[in-house]
């Protein structure tokens, strides 16, 4: 017992010494909030203001009383673009064509042809395409009313059914999406922050030299291994716990109501992501000793052990694009609790049964990952590439 | 007491299979300072990392006070105090961090680790570096803060590999003195060196390591008289050139 928190201490003494790698350690936690708030920001931006629309218009001489329809909703000409903008929208391309038989056809009650061309699959322009298509489809109404009147026909006729959209999706899912992120951002971070220490404490001192004398000694590679686990796991703890703490700060100054979505961390919140984040943090850490302890060099350790560890972070991704998820999903490792992850966010009751059970599993597969890789530590093959 | 009985072991490469211990046995005694000598390739770390628990030997064992190192490897490290080949420092500790954690590991504690430390930076004449990181320490620096981690829990065995290299004279003189104190003590001490002066002022028994075989053995003086050479350097080279007839 001695002996683990003489190792122990002196890991953390290490670690806590190597400012590199805690900031590295620390700026995803640091780097997340500021994230969220500008995302947040441009999500609240998007769903209230009209921001201006440049289209490029051809023939727009045909039509003034559509073009000034379009331009009381705030979707102006390509040519009164703004500078700063132009090459933004010059990209966006939105193009609009009147075809010349505008007045004519009008005038004889023929149909009118106007052509949109657009990237429809580009995402920031679906809005902007929404509008410009509500505008016409408005205003073309608008004349098709008048034309009955005139003729008089009451217009009711033509709404035996009128259907009235009250939409409250689409605000809140912005902020089930950003929560999401959150939680991919959380798998990261428990990922990702022990990284470096633990590569330094593995692969480093195996490149310093030290690594050979600490096997010299009378000491279970098992302490060993668990010291250098524990203090890894703990800083990516850390940067968890700071990461929330910041979050939750960070969301006071962005005004979520705007938006029709509310969205805390508050203390239960907190505690059960930390439950469910704290055995990810074990695993990782055991993931990245594990690999890095068996690379030849510390560059080594970092390239392929960086590769390695991204496949992991990458699962709560996969698991977003999934429809029908098998049941196995909610008890693996990772998945289990980014699934568990997202009920917390969308404000579901958690299950705490699928809560021990992935964490059972997280940590058992952390075990087993440790005492593998204590045997391969007394094994001849890692003192042979010490030298 | 270091014995070492009958050691095999071969390197098994796809390539090629490389023979660096063949039946290599000898015994360093207490109260003694044992000298191993052989020219590079000679098999030296390869015995030393066995003696560690590093290497499993292919045939033959070693014992630390009687203790086969195989059996029960952290107990005979428990007796062993060792200056491996290569060496490096916890380069953001200070030098009496990492003693202390050495220390530790051998299972001192409290204000018993406390003295313990204290006398070895004392008697190595390093009180000015306890407190300092280790980072940018010179080789001599860092030779010694190994050297006190080496001893700090006072081993009945030191291993010690090259020892002096990169020591200035002060420090040598240090060292010798050191070891020669802990051999009236009643320790063994084992110890590899490319230095014949100091292998001829300061063992009283020389082992000459050729090919993984033991080529010669016996005090400096034997050795010299066994090849009919004045200087140990001479007789040396003579041993490792023929090794027939000669191994004692």
């Amino acid at each position: 017992m001695m002996q683990l928190k003489a190792l122990m201490v002196k890991e953390f003494k290490e670690a806590f010494r190597d400012k590199r790698a805690l900031m590295v350690a620390m700026s995803m936690a640091l780097l997340m909030p500021i994230m969220i708030v500008v995302m947040l920001k441009v999500a609240i931006k998007e769903a209230v203001d009209n921001p201006a629309v440049y289209v490029k218009y051809t023939g727009e001489q045909h039509a003034p009383k559509l073009i000034k329809a379009l331009k009381d909703k705030n979707i102006l000409s390509f040519a009164d673009v703004p500078e700063d903008e132009e090459r933004n929208w010059n990209e966006r391309n939105i193009e609009l064509t009147i075809p010349d038989s505008f007045n004519e056809d009008m005038a004889n009650g023929m149909p009118v042809e106007l052509v949109m061309r657009a990237d429809y699959n580009e995402k920031s322009l679906a809005t902007p395409l929404r509008r410009i298509k509500d505008v016409i489809r408005e205003h073309s109404l608008t004349i098709g009313y008048k034309r009955l009147l005139v003729r008089g026909v009451d217009v009711k006729l033509l709404q035996p059914i009128k259907l009235l959209e009250q939409d409250t999706s689409l605000p809140s899912s912005n902020a089930v999406m950003i929560s999401l992120i959150l939680g991919v951002y959380l798998m990261m971070a428990a990922f990702m922050s022990g990284l470096s220490i633990a590569i330094d404490s593995s692969a480093g001192e195996r490149e310093r030299n030290v690594l050979e004398m600490l096997l010299c000694q009378p000491v279970s590679t098992l302490k060993i291994v668990l010291a250098k686990l524990s203090c890894a796991s703990s800083i990516a703890v850390i940067s968890i716990i700071l990461m929330l703490i910041l979050t939750s700060v960070a969301m006071n100054f962005v005004d979520l109501t705007k938006i029709g979505a509310t969205f805390s961390i508050d203390a239960t919140t907190f505690t059960t992501l930390l439950l469910l984040l704290i055995p990810i943090c074990f695993l990782a850490a055991s993931l990245q000793l594990f690999f890095s302890f068996q690379a030849k060099s510390f560059k080594e350790a970092q390239s392929t052990v960086t590769m390695l560890i991204m496949a992991p972070s990458m699962i709560p991704f996969a698991l977003m694009m999934m429809d029908d998820k098998p049941a196995w999903v909610s008890w693996m490792p990772i998945s289990g609790q980014s699934m568990l992850m997202e009920d917390v966010f969308k404000g579901l009751p958690v299950d705490w049964s699928a809560l021990l059970f992935t964490s059972v599993a997280t940590l058992t597969v952390t075990a087993a990952f440790v005492l593998t890789l204590a045997k391969k530590l007394t094994s001849e093959k890692v003192v042979m590439s010490l030298s | 007491m270091i014995e070492v009985n009958n050691l095999h072991k071969s390197f098994v490469s796809k390539k090629n299979t490389v023979k660096a211990l063949d039946g290599l046995s000898f015994t360093a005694k207490d109260g003694e300072i044992t000298g191993v000598l052989g020219p590079n390739g000679a098999g030296k770390t390869t015995c030393l990392r066995t003696l560690y628990g590093l290497l499993k030997a292919d045939e033959g064992f070693a014992t630390i006070d009687g203790i086969k190192v195989t059996e029960k490897p952290l107990e005979a490290r428990k007796r062993l105090g060792i200056f491996p080949d290569k060496f490096g420092l916890y380069e953001r500790l200070t030098a009496y961090e990492q003693v202390d954690y050495f220390a530790s590991i051998h299972g001192m504690q409290g204000a018993n680790k406390h003295a313990a430390i204290e006398q070895i930076f004392k008697d190595l004449e390093m009180g000015e570096l306890a407190h300092r990181r280790t980072a940018g320490f010179s080789q001599g620096q860092r030779m010694k803060v190994t050297l006190a981690q080496a001893l700090v829990h006072q081993p009945k065995n030191f291993v010690l590999d090259e020892p002096t290299r990169g020591l200035d004279v002060m420090s040598t003189r240090i060292l010798r003195n050191h070891l020669a104190k802990f051999k009236e003590k009643g320790h063994c001490i084992l110890f590899s060196s490319h230095v014949m002066q100091e292998v001829a002022a300061l063992c009283d028994r020389v082992i000459i390591v050729s090919g993984g075989k033991l080529a010669a053995q016996g005090t400096p003086q034997e050795l010299c008289d066994l090849a009919g050479e004045k200087l140990l350097e001479d007789a040396f080279v003579k041993l490792i050139g023929s090794d027939e007839g000669v191994a004692a």
